[in-house]
């Protein structure tokens, strides 16, 4: 094995390369293309490799309630993200610029809120919603979500707004600028790439959570991927809505993450490195 | 007068941030504290406010064999995805760490397990794991081998999801490691070769080194996660056979939303805090003593 970092790709490591990646998403190829064959198909084997595919599993969805969860997790992880960016990215800029103590135990804060297993909050989140009557509501998910998403936002946008270069705020400062109006006029238009990033992987966070969704909504508010399970769990295992479901559910994600890919590991391991 | 506004503007920009996060993080877990207090049971409404023997469900947790037996099974589940994770990680980054347009475009999809829906993993895994619509067991049954069921069975449900949470995590090591050999000067290397080092013995005296950094805060990152493995118990083995593959956050999940247990699982999850942040204050450490050494 070479470890030179800037070899050229022999073609052993090109083939080596294209098998690794095909063996590590063969399961996930596996379900997508069982989401586009008809429960026999599903059983045959060995798999009928030319197949006619069939849309009737996403069709069978799109007249089930699964397209009102799929409305629910769509709205859920929308709020939340734009709730966290609304807070957060004020309260990020501020701390971009704070030179004040209590900056590192903030950052431990933060961590730990990123940090904890989900089962933490929903136990409290669980009894107060049981009590004020939102359980198995959106605005209940969204809330749950923000509580994640905000130290997502005020970790991720710190260091787009250190890379701003301060001559710019001085020079406006000099005009006589109010520093709402260098936030609003200078800042703002020049973390918008920074913003788009971290309102992905908020989105993302909160349409990929499974648990909170599983504890406090039952069937109003219930969101796709509880939806998806519950495939399993009652109507019989009809693997083909199972994989049509999974596979809707994944669709945005895989979008719109290799959109951010850049960002994954900073937003991943929030906290702890910088930026 | 100027620095004067600033810092007020510096002020009300922040303290909405703290407000809501006062409130939707500090305050359940203050909360949370609270009802682990208490003997609290769903069904009984009046035992949320008995704090007569505070520290009760605490004393009961050493003496708990399921508890006991939750964190062994947790850190039998950790270290060995974590291990495999570092070390699978660490190839696949070597095996991509080439300048190559098509190399580099396939990193890409190296990603996906990672970036899936956490449900959506455990839906591929159960699909694998089930044998009427496997393509694992027809493969096997090709090769006139019998596969036990292998989320069913004692010796190897915790490896179903050992394997199942390495799969999804693989590509979070990989990138951490790619990002790392990415930075170590070529002519490194190169005065290596020139010195007649074979490329294991540069893997070992010239990029090991220089990665090791990265392998630890990786692991360590993977470590708190492994915490997390939530939606792989949940469908796939449901803690079981028995308690084989019931982990501490499981555990909790069970007490508080099965059995109403709600003031002890409270304890139990505070424990798992606590072990949490020691891992976190770990990273935090470790940090800071690199950006004091670089």
């Amino acid at each position: 094995m070479s470890v030179r970092p800037s070899g050229q790709a022999s073609v052993r490591r090109r083939i080596a390369v294209v098998l690794t990646l095909l063996i590590l998403l063969l399961p996930f190829l596996w379900l997508l293309q069982m989401s586009f064959k008809t429960n026999d198909q599903i059983l045959q084997f060995p798999p009928p490799l030319i197949f006619t595919p069939t849309l009737e599993n996403y069709s069978a969805l799109w007249h089930s309630a699964f397209s009102q969860s799929f409305v629910n997790s769509l709205l859920s992880a929308s709020f939340s993200t734009l709730l966290a960016l609304l807070f957060g990215v004020p309260g990020a800029y501020a701390l971009s610029r704070w030179s004040g103590r209590g900056k590192g135990s903030l950052r431990f804060v933060i961590l730990v809120t990123r940090m904890a297993p989900p089962i933490a909050f929903t136990i409290p989140f669980f009894l107060f919603y049981r009590w004020i009557g939102l359980l198995d509501t959106v605005t209940g998910l969204v809330l749950v979500y923000t509580s994640f998403n905000l130290p997502l936002v005020i970790w991720m946008m710190q260091p787009f707004f250190e890379t701003v270069p301060a001559s710019l705020e001085e020079a406006a400062l000099v005009d006589g600028a109010s520093a709402r109006v260098i936030f609003t006029r200078i800042m703002l238009p020049m973390v918008t790439p920074g913003i788009a990033a971290t309102a992905i992987l908020c989105f993302l966070y909160a349409w990929n959570d499974f648990f909170f969704a599983l504890i406090l909504t039952r069937t109003a508010a219930r969101t796709a991927p509880v939806a998806v399970v519950n495939f399993m769990n009652y109507e019989g295992w009809e693997w083909g809505k199972i994989a049509a479901g999974g596979s809707l559910v994944m669709a945005p994600v895989l979008v719109f993450s290799l959109a951010v890919r850049r960002y994954l590991v900073s937003g991943l391991t929030a906290g702890a490195v910088k930026g | 007068m100027i620095e004067a506004g600033r810092r007020s503007f510096n002020r009300i920009a922040l303290a909405p941030s703290l407000v809501v996060l006062a409130a939707v993080a500090g305050l359940p877990a203050l909360y949370l504290l609270v009802v682990s207090l208490t003997p609290f049971q769903l069904a009984n409404p009046g035992s949320s406010s008995d704090f007569s023997a505070p520290l009760r469900n605490y004393a009961l947790l050493p003496g708990d064999p399921r508890f006991i037996n939750s964190l062994l099974v947790q850190a039998r589940l950790s270290f060995w995805s974590v291990l495999l994770q570092v070390i699978l990680g660490t190839g696949l980054a070597l095996l991509l760490n080439v300048k190559s347009r098509m190399v580099e475009f396939a990193r890409t999809f190296f990603l996906i397990p990672m970036v899936l829906p956490p449900i959506e993993v455990a839906v591929i895994w159960k699909l694998v794991y089930t044998p009427d619509i496997s393509p694992l067991y027809y493969a096997a049954s090709l090769l006139h081998v019998t596969l036990p069921a292998l989320t069913s069975d004692v010796s190897f449900a915790l490896w179903s999801i050992i394997i199942a949470d390495t799969w999804e995590w693989l590509p979070f090591t990989f990138l951490m490691v790619l990002a790392a050999l990415q930075t170590i000067p070529d002519e490194y290397a190169g005065a290596a070769k020139v010195d007649g080092a074979n490329p294991v013995q540069i893997f070992l005296y010239v990029t090991l080194p220089f990665i090791t950094p990265i392998l630890i805060v990786s692991a360590m990152f993977r470590l708190i996660d492994s915490v997390k493995a939530f939606p792989l118990i949940f469908l796939l083995t449901q803690g079981g056979p028995g308690d084989v593959t019931e982990v501490t956050n499981y555990y909790a999940y069970l007490l508080a939303f099965d059995n109403n247990e709600i003031g002890y699982s409270g304890a139990v999850t505070v424990v798992m805090l606590l072990l949490v942040s020691a891992v976190s204050l770990g990273v935090l450490w470790m940090g800071r003593r690199r950006e004091a050494l670089a």
